[in-house]
């Protein structure tokens, strides 16, 4: 217990030290927030709809945190340390470099939900963001998407041989999806032919399963995505769990 | 001070990469409290004779016993009394020297105290700074420090004084000899021929996986009647299997 806590905070400090964790997974978010806002205002989404461009666009908003860590921590963190040797140096000590991915994960989610809960201050505080489902159950799709993005990262980090092939992939993963699933341009103001491009990638229907919630919209509009949603995390998890090497 | 009692036993030992075999049926035993070389050139199989008997590679065929546990099995139990240094450390990147020791000391239930130990190497005033801003010989010397730490009471160290300045090497070579006298077991690999010689209690030469002479140091050179343990290497290491 004693080693996993001070690993985390090792990897706490390291993430911070380390910059593009931050611009990437918090920085950036806000700054779009803010960015929206200014853009927006009090606009309605759409003719006499019940609301606004800014709580359409929230979710995804909100949703860069998970797709920066998830698609880009993760597996690059993973892969780098399998890289370097480090988790073969944990092999040799009494503590399990499990413990290691264990506190990196951590590190990941704590960016992750804190870039989310700037997200939400900016947008409540400086443009009266309300959000108009229940909070414990945005709370919760929120955690479901979290997993299956790290899940998604875990896979990466798994099949890639390499470092290189590792970075590669994240990046040939993790741009359309930043750019086209919702989360920075917003899927409603995509052509038609986009938006069926772009449902193809999870976080698309991550996104509008986070949307529907926020909105307050039933739930039984939005059981294809929840159960997507799971289907792909147990995937990517068996998967990963089964092709992981240590070295 | 040296007793006759087997800290590590390692019989039979075998490990391929698909065709090539990297050690072939190997066999040593290190005593209590000696300081035992393992020698051959690179790609001999030092490296992978090491990661066998500590469980990081998995071995073909064979058995290793290391104070009287199975690596693998025994992993957490006995990697508190065991200290290992690797060939070529990498560590996370942006950590800094302190928070490393930091770290490293609190995978153990009980550890030296790391400052006492930067004083020593020292490193003291390198504390602040990030392991990748220290200099070649440092950093060797800060992944000796990491290996001694937990006070183990057999340590690996590949390539122990790799990249060190002539004083340091001698420093090195000290605190070395000073473990000895404490009855801590080292198990090590080295390229420097006056290292071996003037450290090594018994030494073992591999080539292609396997061994082609092993004893003290003095025994090694008698045995082909050279002038140094330099020649005798070479002459083991050069000489073609018939």
């Amino acid at each position: 217990m004693k080693s996993l806590k001070i690993l985390f905070k090792t990897e706490v400090i390291l993430a911070i030290r380390s910059i593009d964790a931050i611009f990437f997974g918090v920085v950036f978010p806000v700054g779009l927030m803010f960015l929206l806002g200014f853009i927006y205002k009090d606009k309605p989404a759409g003719d006499g709809a019940a609301y606004t461009m800014l709580q359409l666009s929230f979710a995804g908003v909100a949703a860069v945190g998970i797709c920066a860590t998830g698609l880009m921590g993760v597996p690059i963190s993973l892969a780098d340390y399998r890289h370097k040797k480090i988790l073969k140096r944990f092999q040799v000590t009494p503590t399990s470099p499990m413990k290691l991915l264990l506190a990196q994960g951590f590190t990941q989610f704590l960016i992750s939900v804190v870039s989310s809960s700037l997200v939400f201050l900016a947008a409540k505080l400086a443009f009266g963001y309300k959000l108009m489902g229940s909070g414990i159950k945005f709370i919760l799709v929120y955690l479901l998407v979290l997993i299956t993005l790290y899940s998604m990262g875990m896979l990466i980090a798994s099949v890639a041989p390499n470092i290189k092939t590792a970075n590669l992939l994240c990046t040939l993963v993790y741009f359309p999806m930043l750019f086209l699933s919702g989360a920075t341009i917003p899927y409603e103001i995509m052509p038609r032919g986009l938006q069926i491009a772009a449902d193809v990638f999870p976080l698309t229907q991550g996104i509008k399963l986070l949307k529907g919630v926020s909105l307050g919209m039933p739930e039984e509009n939005f059981l294809f995505q929840f159960v997507l949603m799971a289907m792909i995390s147990v995937i990517c998890i068996v998967i990963s769990i089964k092709c992981f090497k240590w070295e | 001070m040296r007793e006759n009692k087997a800290v590590l036993k390692v019989t039979g030992l075998r490990k391929c990469y698909g065709d090539l075999v990297a050690v072939d049926h190997l066999n040593l035993e290190v005593m209590k409290g000696e300081i035992f070389g393992l020698l051959g050139h690179n790609g001999a199989g030092k490296s992978t004779t090491i990661e066998c008997i500590l469980g990081t590679k998995k071995m073909d065929e064979g058995k290793v016993s290391l104070l009287g546990m199975e690596p693998h099995k025994d992993r957490k139990k006995l990697f508190e009394r065991v200290g290992v240094q690797f060939q070529q450390s990498y560590y996370q990147d942006k950590i800094k020297v302190k928070e490393i020791c930091e770290l490293t000391a609190s995978f153990y239930s009980k550890s030296q105290d790391y400052k006492v130990l930067l004083e020593e190497f020292e490193l003291s005033d390198k504390q602040k700074n990030f392991v990748s801003e220290l200099s070649g010989g440092e950093r060797q010397k800060l992944s000796v420090l990491l290996a001694v730490l937990p006070n183990p009471e057999i340590i690996f160290l590949d390539e122990l004084t790799t990249g060190l300045d002539p004083k340091a090497r001698r420093d090195m070579w000290k605190y070395i000899e000073n473990l000895r006298s404490k009855g801590v077991t080292l198990f090590l690999t080295s390229h420097y021929m006056d290292e071996v010689e003037y450290l090594c209690d018994r030494i073992c030469i591999l080539k292609r996986g396997s061994i082609i002479v092993q004893g003290t140091p003095q025994d090694v050179i008698k045995g082909c009647e050279a002038g140094s343990l330099e020649d005798a290497y070479l002459f083991y290491t050069e000489k073609e299997a018939m």
